[in-house]
């Protein structure tokens, strides 16, 4: 009986321990994840921001790409190939433009083709409202490469599906 | 007995409202006036399981994850040729009659051909100019189905 009890525990503890180890320790498609929820955080504008966060921000936004970083976009001027401080500064830019966004992304779906290689495909949504009063709603379906560098995950390539070509 | 006929009735509701007759709203005014800014309707996703869209055909074009779609109609099949002249469609050269559209168009585009496994497709409100306009060539693994009405 109490060899019985001695071996329930063990069991009940083994089972916590491989849940422990599956929830609390992140896996690599938690580690992408959180690269796109701290993107998301980033470009992510409230009214009542300061210039302190919003420099803060500004500098973090770049440390989320490799250098150089891929951005296609059919028949977008954004199209090229940038360093992180040109991905800082565009965002800036762009962002100076808003009082309000809102960056989200959905449908997250992450594969590994190769060691240190994710491709996540995704959607984004970015709504917000301009400085000068008007609305913008913008969904994207998007193609990301991500490579692993010193055991982080950065953004290789972005490219926005052309869903429909003229 | 009750609470078994309660989850086969919400299991049934999931997948088929989830699945196979996905509820959407209609946002923008490319479809006017065949389909309103606001409307509510449904994508029946069967539609084009054993058949291929026909030309006016109204389809659900997948936009972006499996929540957005663009409600368009089909004007070209693959390997035919669209061209618009003066806000009249044509293709293969021959003129083709849109009873469904009702606002001025000027449009002007040169003529392309539809390439292999594509759909071109269009809204019904041309009134806005061709670069405002979400239209074009798109892959028929987007297509999702047809609205329901």
């Amino acid at each position: 009986m109490v060899k019985m009890k001695y071996l329930l525990v063990g069991v009940l503890m083994v089972i916590i321990g491989i849940v422990l180890v599956v929830t609390v320790l992140p896996s690599e498609e938690k580690r992408v994840k959180k690269r796109f929820h701290l993107l998301s955080d980033w470009v992510s504008k409230s009214p009542e921001e300061n210039s302190l966060t919003m420099l803060q921000k500004m500098k973090d936004i770049g440390t989320l790409f490799l250098e150089p970083c891929q951005l296609k976009a059919q028949g977008d001027s954004l199209s090229g190939s940038y360093t992180r401080q040109e991905i800082s500064a565009y965002a800036s830019s762009a962002r100076s433009h808003f009082f309000e966004i809102d960056f989200k992304f959905y449908d997250l779906r992450i594969a590994f083709p190769e060691k240190e290689v994710a491709k996540a495909t995704l959607t984004a949504r970015l709504t917000g409202k301009l400085k000068t009063g008007e609305q913008v709603d913008e969904i994207r379906e998007l193609d990301c490469l991500m490579k692993k560098v010193d055991r982080k995950w950065f953004f290789s390539q972005i490219e926005a599906i052309e869903v429909l070509k003229k | 007995m009750f609470l078994i006929r309660i989850f086969l009735v919400s299991l049934f509701a999931y997948l088929f409202f989830g699945f196979l007759c996905i509820p959407f709203t209609i946002q923008g005014i490319s479809m006017e006036p065949t389909y309103p800014d606001g409307g509510v309707n449904f994508c029946w996703r069967l539609r084009y399981l054993f058949s291929e869209p026909e030309r006016h055909d109204v389809v659900a074009v997948r936009f972006a994850g499996s929540r957005v779609m663009l409600l368009k109609r089909v004007v070209a099949r693959e390997g035919e040729q669209v061209e618009f002249r003066a806000g009249r469609l044509y293709v293969n050269g021959r003129e083709i009659e849109e009873p469904y559209v009702h606002f001025p168009c000027n449009w002007n585009l040169p003529t392309r051909r539809v390439e292999k496994d594509c759909v071109y497709v269009v809204g019904d409100n041309r009134s806005m100019p061709i670069e405002s306009h979400h239209f074009g060539q798109t892959s028929r693994v987007r297509i999702m189905g047809r609205p329901l009405w």
